[in-house]
């Protein structure tokens, strides 16, 4: 008998059968008498139906709009609000908003009979950018466009700081939309059985989708069940848009009684589906003569689209972000979640925190440079420490080693031997960001909010894992099985974990926010731990609560206290050489650090860090995604341009060991932590090569060449 | 809506079904495929008859005549183009940058020439070579530059009984080359930009010069007209006549999107191109 234990590098459970294409997904299912669906989507931003002309259904075919929705339901679907309309009605306010769906036995006649749905509509005044809905173009929420919004301070009243500040510095910054590409495309089927509605999903939240089409339907959550299919590399994505696909189909599937499956084609995917918001984030910040930060006011707006989702969670952490991993005497930022015609945005690994980030990273690398100061060395100054108050008057709980890896990294990069030698505009630079990402829900979420539940079985020598959170590529899978093992002392192929499925598992919260191995693995050890001691028992069952730790006030209505129990702290380097002739950039060296409390598996992890430093550099080097007039114009995977293996080098990357107390075996999140910083040391580095300094992302040749224009 | 699709045994077969039919022929099917999807699990309708020719041996393969001038089949497939030594290496390099591995393993220069698309990797170095393309009807064989074959987007003097059966490039005579291709990224990338250019040189005389530029308007560019400002001339003259040649080439490239960085680095391309042949380096490609 094997024991694996939590030291041991382990391949993922699950990877040889995904490498081979054993592994199926929704797509691959086939239930009896099944049908298919296809979405009739609205083609303008924002207008009046003035009617729905169908062409003749043959037998079998049917289209299902709001009027299908039984009484006591309710064309919502209930995310975190119930804004979100199942299907449009009367209105319609954005482009690819679902109007219906059209159901049969075969693709092929859908795709023609949906070609064949003639939408009138009476055109109304669109506000499409942060700029339309802030000069009120038109008001399409409350009476100024702004969906949601907060403010936080600290430290000195930053009105009185900016006001005696030798000089103010204000900068503007902005980052783009952003595509998840997820490993397969957006499917949902819907079944009933056995006096039950049956969801099959690709899907990071099986009971998430409950609740939202629960609502829709006006029945209770536990008549419905949702099964989550393989689900491979969802980064947020699949957090709440599966509702939009589950709300239709178990609406019709009410009314047919068959079982009904929606796969979305990859173009479908990338043009009609939730996307990372938009950013734009303004500093203007007081500097004494020295260059020394006296304090910093801070304006954020995020672009929502039309309907809430997560974007008011979304907008907080990007506030609560706002003033990187640094502690300046007065800061003060406001967050506005600014409404607009526009596709939905949602969830996207890092959860608002990306934009924010690269934004006060961006700022003191101009500030450090304009001072004369190297931008590592500036930013040095003002690192949090242990007990110090962040940006929501809370205190940073854990020891902070942000200068262990800052060594780390610039020893192995040779950083400041290459910032002497590369002078600014030579062609050649390198970047240096500091990062970090609160675990887990924001303040007492998990405990006021989630309640996350976990059930351990055992059976014989057999020990499974029962719980709503997902495999979606991250390894979870396997780290729940490896720390079974590890507790028990059992075999790790004693050890079951299946994909969710919402009547036989508890619900253990939605698999986001970097909380999984934190809040959910540490159950999982805690309810292992009980299950050791009481092995000789026979068979029985363990269920843990998530208990919130003592002492860390939060108050959700002022956004006052501890915001996060414990962060992953990132350090990145990254260094570039830009072709003179064409403006190409070519990455030379990526090295990083984090501090993810003590890695659960220093090969899954390493995973992770490799795939989301990658995908932050494609954010910050390739993936341009532009919305013109309320439509994407980006909408294939030759168009929209993510990083492929060859676009980036070899990565060096550390850790360093600060065993968190509240985690399985001392590990904190580190899904969206590895995301959270490349871009802006992937910048820092271009904006060396180039000598100039640079205000947005994505940046691609085309855009540096306008920098180097730029008077 | 039925698709009607043939499968010819003989090149000869093939012919006739193109001219009684007017079958389309359809090769790797990497743009062919793609341009008529309509989703996943549904099966492509083409508005025309097709006739798949992927397995006509007839129009594989590579071979050199006695002038030097290489003959590639229309359905030779990129891999092959950019693994044959004997072709030219502005060809292979282009055949070598196209799309990932799996299309060029499938795609051939006939498609890419048909297609005619202005960011196709193929038509560019052809172009600045004077390729030719033959192209055979049941009747008769005709043969024209891809210059003058490709008229703009999408658009090419195919006529509707013709099959392009092979391309033929004479042997390039050059002192210095330049290739680049400027993708969307480093691998698996549509072309922002692409150029070429050789230049002659005998005993500090520019006998001949030549550039194409592919992703840069309607159809790849080139002007004779242009390239006849440095003919003739003298390298070293090369540092003063550079700054109005890249401006009159500035003229012969008509960009749609991105402009403004399409034309400052067609011209900074061409300018390190023709500074670095001042310098007259050993002969050979200028990286």
């Amino acid at each position: 008998m094997a024991v694996t234990h939590i030291t041991d590098k382990m391949k993922r459970v699950d990877a040889y059968e995904k490498a081979r294409g054993e592994a199926k997904y929704l797509c691959d299912f086939h239930l009896p008498g099944m049908l298919y669906a296809r979405m009739v989507r609205s083609t303008i931003p924002r207008g009046n139906i003035l009617s729905i002309n169908l062409p003749e259904l043959p037998d079998g075919y049917y289209f299902i709009s709001a009027k299908d929705i039984p009484e006591g339901g309710k064309n919502a679907l209930h995310m975190i609000a119930e804004d979100y309309r199942c299907f449009a009605d009367g209105d319609v306010k954005f482009i690819g908003e679902t109007i219906g769906i059209l159901v049969g036995s075969d693709r092929g006649v859908l795709y023609e009979l949906e070609k064949m749905v003639e939408v009138t509509y009476e055109e109304l005044p669109a506000v499409t950018t942060i700029d339309d809905a802030l000069e009120k173009k038109a008001i399409i929420s409350g009476e100024d466009n702004i969906m949601c919004k907060l403010e936080c301070e600290m430290g000195e009243n930053v009105d009185e700081v900016l006001s005696k500040a030798d000089s103010i510095i204000e900068e503007t910054f902005e980052t783009g939309y952003q595509e998840h590409v997820h490993l397969e495309t957006n499917s949902v089927a819907c079944a009933y059985e056995d006096g039950k509605f049956v969801i099959y999903a690709s899907a990071q939240c099986p009971f998430y989708i409950r609740t939202s089409i629960a609502c829709t339907m006006g029945i209770k959550s536990d008549d419905i069940i949702v099964r989550q299919m393989t689900t491979g590399g969802a980064f947020g994505g699949k957090e709440h848009f599966p509702d939009v696909i589950a709300g239709p189909l178990i609406v019709a599937c009410n009314k047919i009684r068959k079982p009904i499956f929606m796969i979305f084609d990859r173009e479908e995917d990338m043009e009609f589906s939730v996307k990372r918001h938009p950013s734009r984030t303004v500093f203007r910040t007081g500097l004494d003569k020295d260059g020394n930060i006296l304090g910093t006011d801070i304006k954020i707006y995020y672009n929502v689209g039309a309907y809430l989702t997560s974007s008011y969670v979304v907008l907080q952490r990007g506030v609560f972000h706002s003033t990187g991993v640094y502690r300046f005497p007065g800061a003060r930022a406001w967050g506005f979640g600014v409404a607009t015609n526009c596709f939905p945005t949602c969830a996207f690994r890092g959860f608002g925190a990306p934009q924010t980030l690269y934004a006060i990273e961006m700022h003191l690398d101009h500030i450090a440079r304009k001072f004369g100061y190297d931008p590592a060395e500036y930013k040095k100054k003002y690192f949090l420490k242990q007990g110090e108050e962040t940006i929501t008057q809370g205190h940073i709980v854990e020891k902070v080693m942000l200068e262990e890896m800052m060594k780390q990294i610039t020893d192995a990069s040779d950083y400041y031997r290459k910032v002497k030698e590369y002078a600014i505009g030579s062609g050649k630079g390198i970047g240096i960001s500091f990062y970090n990402h609160g675990g887990a829900f924001t303040g007492n979420g998990e405990q006021a909010i989630i309640k996350a539940k976990l059930k351990l079985k055992k059976e014989g020598e057999k020990v499974s894992i029962l719980c709503g959170s997902t495999e979606m590529g991250q390894g979870f899978r396997s780290i729940m099985r490896k720390i079974v093992s590890d507790t028990v002392g059992i075999d790790i192929d004693n050890v079951f974990y299946d994909n969710p499925d919402t009547s036989k598992v508890v619900d253990s919260g939605p698999t986001a926010a970097s909380r999984s191995t934190m809040v959910v693995g540490f159950l999982c050890e805690k309810a292992a731990k009980e299950m050791k001691e009481r092995w000789n028992e026979g068979d029985f069952e363990v269920i843990k609560q998530y208990e919130h730790p003592e002492g860390h006030p939060w108050d959700q209505t002022t956004f006052r206290g501890d915001a996060y129990l414990g962060y992953g702290w990132g350090a990145c380097v990254v260094e570039v050489e830009v072709d003179k002739l064409t403006k190409e950039v070519t990455t030379k060296g990526i090295w990083s650090s984090h501090d993810i409390g003590r890695p659960i598996d220093e090969l899954i992890v390493h995973g992770q860090v490799n795939g989301g430093i990658i995908q932050s550099l494609g954010y910050a080097a390739l993936e341009k995604l532009e919305c013109k007039d309320g439509r994407f114009k980006q909408r294939s995977i030759s168009s929209y341009i993510i990083p492929t293996s060859m676009d980036f080098p070899h990565q060096e990357y550390f850790f360093v060991d600060n065993p968190y107390p509240w985690g399985p075996y001392g590990a904190k999140g580190m899904g969206e932590l590895v995301f959270n910083g490349a871009d802006s040391a992937y910048m820092g580095a271009v904006e060396r090569a180039i000598g100039r300094d640079t205000f947005k992302i994505p940046m691609p040749p085309e855009d540096i060449q306008g920098v180097v224009d730029r008077k | 809506m039925v698709n009607t699709c043939y499968i010819p045994k003989t090149l000869e077969e093939a012919l006739v079904l193109r001219k009684e039919k007017k079958a389309v022929p359809l090769a790797g099917g990497t743009d062919l495929m793609v341009a008529y999807k309509r989703g996943v699990g549904i099966t492509p309708i083409f508005p025309f008859p097709v006739m798949i020719v992927t397995h006509l041996d007839e129009l594989k393969g590579i071979r050199v005549e006695e002038d030097g001038t290489v003959v590639i089949g229309a359905l030779t497939t990129s891999v092959e183009i950019a693994r044959d030594e004997r072709v030219p290496y502005f060809v292979r390099m282009a055949a070598s940058k196209m799309g990932a591995v799996s299309l060029r393993n499938t795609a051939t220069i006939g498609g890419n020439i048909g297609n005619s698309s202005p960011k196709g990797d193929l038509p560019q170095p052809l172009i600045l070579l004077d390729a030719t393309v033959v192209l055979q009807s049941i009747d008769k064989k005709r043969e024209m530059t891809v210059d003058e074959f490709i008229i703009k987007a999408k658009k090419n003097r195919l006529n509707d009984d013709e099959i392009i059966t092979e391309i033929r490039i004479p042997k390039p005579d050059y002192t210095y080359g330049y290739f680049r291709k400027i993708g969307t990224r480093k691998a698996n990338a549509i072309s922002k930009l692409t150029l070429s250019a050789i230049m002659k040189v005998e005993s500090g005389v520019i006998k001949d010069f030549r550039a194409s530029s592919g992703a840069a308007g309607p159809k790849v560019a080139r002007s004779r007209e242009v390239e006849k400002l440095l003919i003739g001339k003298l390298v070293f003259d090369l540092p003063s006549l550079v700054e109005d040649f890249v401006d009159a080439w500035d003229g012969v490239i008509s960009p749609h999107a991105m402009p403004e960085f399409r034309r400052a680095t067609t011209k900074n391309m061409l300018r390190y191109f023709l500074l670095e042949c001042a310098k007259l380096p050993k002969s050979g490609i200028i990286e």
